[in-house]
């Protein structure tokens, strides 16, 4: 079965005073992949479970292939899910625990047989079906329940952060096999993770959540590149803020006193913020140069990363390609084109 | 590997010299006791004692009917306490303090004046059937003491947290994700409980069924007190037999047939709980 | 008293001081006095009774703490016994159980140069078993079911539902029912022994559907009376008497009760016997007696102590001569030889639907 799309409209869920999901629109078209990113008590586990139906919400409704579904129970809406903590049942065998949700919707047994062992061909556990899942290593227990949650052709797949518990390696390659599996069973599938890295490795499009709002959607080139706000920029990846005020068309004047020349601008006015990404400064003159003294130097294998505090108080992350120690002078900058220009309010 | 090995094998020595007291004292209050009421049983090696206990009508009837009303007092604890302790284990913490308060509570009562009490709700002219005659419902009091009914109510009471807390604390251990994702997976709030809780809980019954079936086998105060005598258990046979007829053959007869079916009982108990399907 | 308070130390000088004691029953060399005996009886209001009569008293005069336990246990005893770590020093035992008792050896003599019993009848001076009461299993009923004049008297009556209706209660026990039983077929008192065990199972067939109440422990059939659980009821007449005095609507029938003897013993090998002695030579003094009557209702065997008891208590005691030549004393040698044949076969009578 192919993917279908799932559109969130105005969804709204509070528990007691506190706003879990204060209006939360989004829609995934069929097949895509999309990752809801956010911090924990952002309200995006809250979201996932008002999808599953494990929550009912206080407003809004979640369509599914232009069905309603908000008021069909969870067993009802063929929505496949893989839990954090995988939620394997522990006294069922591997087969037993795929075969679960094809036994609950009275597939035959021979079908449903045949079934498991495509599902768990699909995720490279055959022979593992007898086993029980306290005999499973954790990326075993985690494809258990990739297969459980995938064999009843499902119309909507569900992972909620279900790397986290995997070291970084096997997290590496789950990461892919899970994307090409998505891929090739072309399911609708949304992510929950915490994880900037790994919402940018990925996804087709993010969704950043933060207290119950949807902050910014759209590719990770774009989440990256042009963050809606402050909190994007700073949840995703590095960045230097420099805040400031326009003084011409091209023109910041910054609060150290520096002046320095953008092309994001647009005619903008008044107070602005420019994110500057650390890999796009460069050490050396540039348009926009600062001397200063680096105070801190971090070698990260491919690159170093330096800390570099410059006149009027303004700290800027770098990396460089080569070592530098502590109390060198140096001086760096950026060009006009990789300052990208946040307005409103910090 | 082989260092290892050793090193396990030291620990498991360890452990078994520490345990040692224990099995000690295990054997001396345990055991002991155990093999003397089966020597006095055998008193000068004549099975006279169990050929009287087996042969006789009377005996195999109160065996009978005393494993009757062990298996109905254990339905209807587990009928009742698996509800209560599945709900007092799901429920906000609050909730559950205060049930674990009600179940306990009994607990610092003594059985007599917890069967008592039964005895003046239930009488001829007891609180139940007083309040039915005042309005009027009935006319003439409805006899719900000194019967069998009336011995089931009063043991089930009694035993009612010994089967509650083990279920509980069964029930607590379940991780509610398995419940949830048995109902995304397409399971009924009913088919989730019957593939998923039920089993993950089963030791639980197991162990409130073992508990309460082997405290009701030797129940007599409450049975005597509320059955109007009409109720005997083969506990109050034995006794008899211990303090008023000295007759310690044939006592240790009747505790060692006790003994062996309640074990044979046990082994059916067991095996029913693990050869249930998954 | 001159030996009041005499310190353990006093004890131990010996001969010379029990030489110069005034009374002639202190003659003997006293043992030495341990730091309490331990008495074993049914409990609750008896103890308490027997605290105020003879207890308080004992301890007052020779300094030894008196410790009450309870129940009366035959398998403990025997356990005692047998593995020679007797921890009472007296104990009370069921009127039936004297023979039995004496059978397996488990008793020892009670002394007579001790214990004087010389006012008590010839036939309660057994020199194992110590008569410490007598008491009655006695016809019971609610004076508000029954008019007066139209009350129960005896078993044929008991077993008239016609003219005495209403839920019974009976003992959970084969003595004193199948006397009871034959008592209302028209078997004269006299020739009850031996019991003919068939003709009074077949006239307790005819009360078993009325018996609402098959009792165990003594408290049980006053309290159903009270609790109008029942309107007529077998019992010990003292359990009565406790509920008459409280004024309780509960009348007692003299008529075809069931006599017998409160018993005491000291066990085989029990610590301390000389003691064991003194404690029953208090419960043989008649005044002492008197005060145990008054509060029980179980007035003591030495026929002196009718003196003693209260006039107003003394129509509610079995051995009044209103009340004695009514009943009929149970034959404790019988029942030593079939109470298991009985019991068993009560049992299965009970069983049967």
């Amino acid at each position: 079965m192919k993917g279908v799309d799932l559109r969130i409209d105005s969804v709204a869920k509070h528990y007691g005073p506190v706003v879990a999901l204060g209006g939360v629109s989004l829609t995934v078209a069929a097949g895509e992949f999309l990752t809801i990113l956010g911090p924990s008590g952002s309200g995006k586990t809250t979201l996932l479970k008002v999808i599953a139906g494990f929550e009912y919400p206080d407003a809004g409704h979640i369509v599914v292939g232009g069905a309603d579904i908000t008021d069909v129970s969870p067993a009802k809406r063929n929505v496949g899910m893989v839990f954090q903590n995988y939620a394997l049942f522990p006294h069922m065998t591997v087969a037993r625990n795929v075969g679960f949700p094809l036994q609950m919707r009275g597939v035959p047994k021979p079908e449903l047989r045949d079934r498991v062992f495509r599902a768990l061909a699909l995720v490279e556990l055959q022979g593992y079906e007898e086993r029980l899942p306290a005999q499973l290593s954790g990326g075993q227990q985690q494809r258990v329940a990739l297969a459980r949650a995938v064999v009843f052709d499902p119309t909507l797949l569900l992972l909620d952060e279900p790397f986290g518990a995997l070291d970084r390696k096997l997290r590496e390659s789950m990461q892919l096999e899970v994307r090409r599996l998505q891929r090739r069973l072309g399911l609708t599938t949304v992510f929950i993770t915490h994880d900037q890295e790994e919402a940018l490795v990925l996804s087709d499009r993010i969704a950043v959540m933060d207290g119950g709002v949807v902050r910014q959607v759209g590719t990770p080139d774009e989440v990256y590149e042009r963050p809606a706000d402050d909190f994007v920029a700073a949840f995703i990846g590095e960045s230097n803020l420099l805040a400031g005020q326009v003084a011409g068309p091209d023109r910041v004047l910054l609060d150290g006193g520096a002046s320095v020349t953008v092309t994001d601008l647009d005619g903008g006015k008044g107070r602005v913020r420019l994110l500057v990404r650390p890999e796009k400064m460069v050490i050396g003159p540039a348009t926009n140069s600062f001397s200063g003294t680096v105070v801190e130097a971090v070698y990260l294998g491919q690159a170093h990363k330096l800390r570099v505090r410059a006149a009027g108080g303004i700290e800027l992350l770098v990396r460089g390609d080569r070592p530098m120690e502590a109390g060198e002078e140096v001086t760096v900058g950026f060009a006009p084109q990789d300052a990208h220009v946040l307005r409103g309010s910090a | 590997m082989t260092r290892a090995r050793q090193v396990h094998r030291r620990a498991v020595g360890s452990a078994l010299a520490l345990s040692v007291p224990a099995m000690i004292l295990l054997l001396l209050i345990f055991a002991v006791p155990l093999l003397r009421l089966l020597a006095l049983s055998i008193e000068g090696g004549s099975l006279a004692a169990y050929e009287k206990a087996l042969g006789s009508e009377l005996y195999v009837q109160v065996f009978l009917g005393t494993f009757k009303i062990a298996t109905l007092v254990t339905l209807l604890t587990l009928a009742m306490g698996y509800p209560v302790a599945y709900l007092m284990a799901t429920s906000g913490r609050a909730w559950q303090f205060l049930g674990i308060a009600f179940v306990l509570l009994p607990f610092w009562t003594s059985i007599l004046v917890r069967t008592y009490a039964w005895m003046v709700l239930l009488g001829r002219n007891g609180v139940i059937n007083r309040t039915l005659v005042s309005w009027g419902v009935i006319d003439t009091p409805l006899p719900l003491l000194n019967n069998e009914a009336a011995v089931l109510i009063g043991m089930v009471h009694v035993l009612l947290p010994y089967m509650i807390l083990p279920i509980f604390s069964a029930v607590r251990k379940v991780d509610p994700t398995l419940v949830l994702a048995a109902e995304g997976l397409g399971a009924s709030r009913l088919q989730a409980f019957l593939r998923v809780t039920l089993p993950l809980t089963m030791n639980g019954v197991v162990a409130g069924i073992t508990l309460v079936f082997t405290l009701s086998l030797g129940f007599f105060i409450t049975p005597a007190l509320l059955g109007g005598g009409r109720v005997v258990m083969i506990a109050n046979l034995i006794e008899e037999q211990v303090r008023e007829l000295l007759n310690w053959a044939f006592a240790g007869a009747l505790s060692t047939i006790l003994l062996v079916l309640t074990l044979a009982a046990f082994w059916g108990i067991s095996r029913l709980a693990r050869t249930r399907p998954a | 008293m001159p030996l009041r308070r005499m310190k353990r130390r006093d004890a131990l000088i010996g001969a010379g001081a029990a030489a110069l004691a005034v009374r002639p029953a202190f003659g003997q060399a006293e043992p030495q006095r341990p730091g309490q005996i331990v008495v074993n009886a049914s409990g609750g209001s008896m103890n308490r009774a027997m605290r105020k009569a003879y207890f308080d008293a004992f301890e007052k005069d020779t300094g030894i703490r008196v410790v009450e336990t309870s129940p009366v246990d035959l398998g403990k005893l025997k356990a005692m016994v047998a593995s020679g770590n007797v921890e009472w020093n007296l104990t009370e035992i069921g009127g039936q159980d004297g023979a039995l008792v004496q059978r397996l050896g488990l008793v020892d003599k009670i002394d007579p140069k001790v214990v004087d019993r010389s006012g008590y009848p010839k036939e309660a001076q057994n020199e194992y078993l110590f008569a410490s009461s007598v008491y009655s299993t006695v016809l019971a009923y609610r004076t508000d079911a029954f008019a007066p004049g139209k009350q129960p008297t005896g078993w044929a009556e008991f077993w008239d539902v016609k003219r005495f209706p209403g839920p019974r209660s009976m003992r959970n026990h084969p003595v004193d029912n199948l006397e009871f039983a034959l008592l209302a077929d028209g078997v004269p008192a006299d020739k009850l022994y031996p019991i003919d065990m068939d003709r009074a199972f077949k006239k307790l067939d005819e009360i078993k559907p009325h018996v609402n109440v098959w009792w165990t422990t003594g408290q049980q059939p006053a309290q159903l009376l009270l609790d109008k659980e029942v309107v007529l009821a077998t019992g010990w007449n003292g359990r009565f008497y406790d509920l008459m005095k409280k004024e309780a609507p509960i009348a007692v029938e003299w008529k075809e009760g069931s006599l017998k003897q409160g018993t005491f013993v000291i066990p085989k090998g029990a610590k301390d016997p000389y003691w064991s002695n003194k404690m029953l030579a208090y419960m043989s003094d008649p005044k002492r007696q008197a005060i145990y009557a008054n509060e029980l209702g179980y007035p003591g065997l030495n026929l002196a102590s009718i003196k003693y008891i209260d006039p107003k208590a003394a129509p509610h005691m079995p051995t009044h001569p209103d009340n004695l030549p009514k009943q009929f004393w149970l034959s404790a040698a019988w029942w030593d030889e079939n109470m298991e044949k009985s019991l068993d076969r009560w049992k299965q009578w009970l069983l049967r639907k």
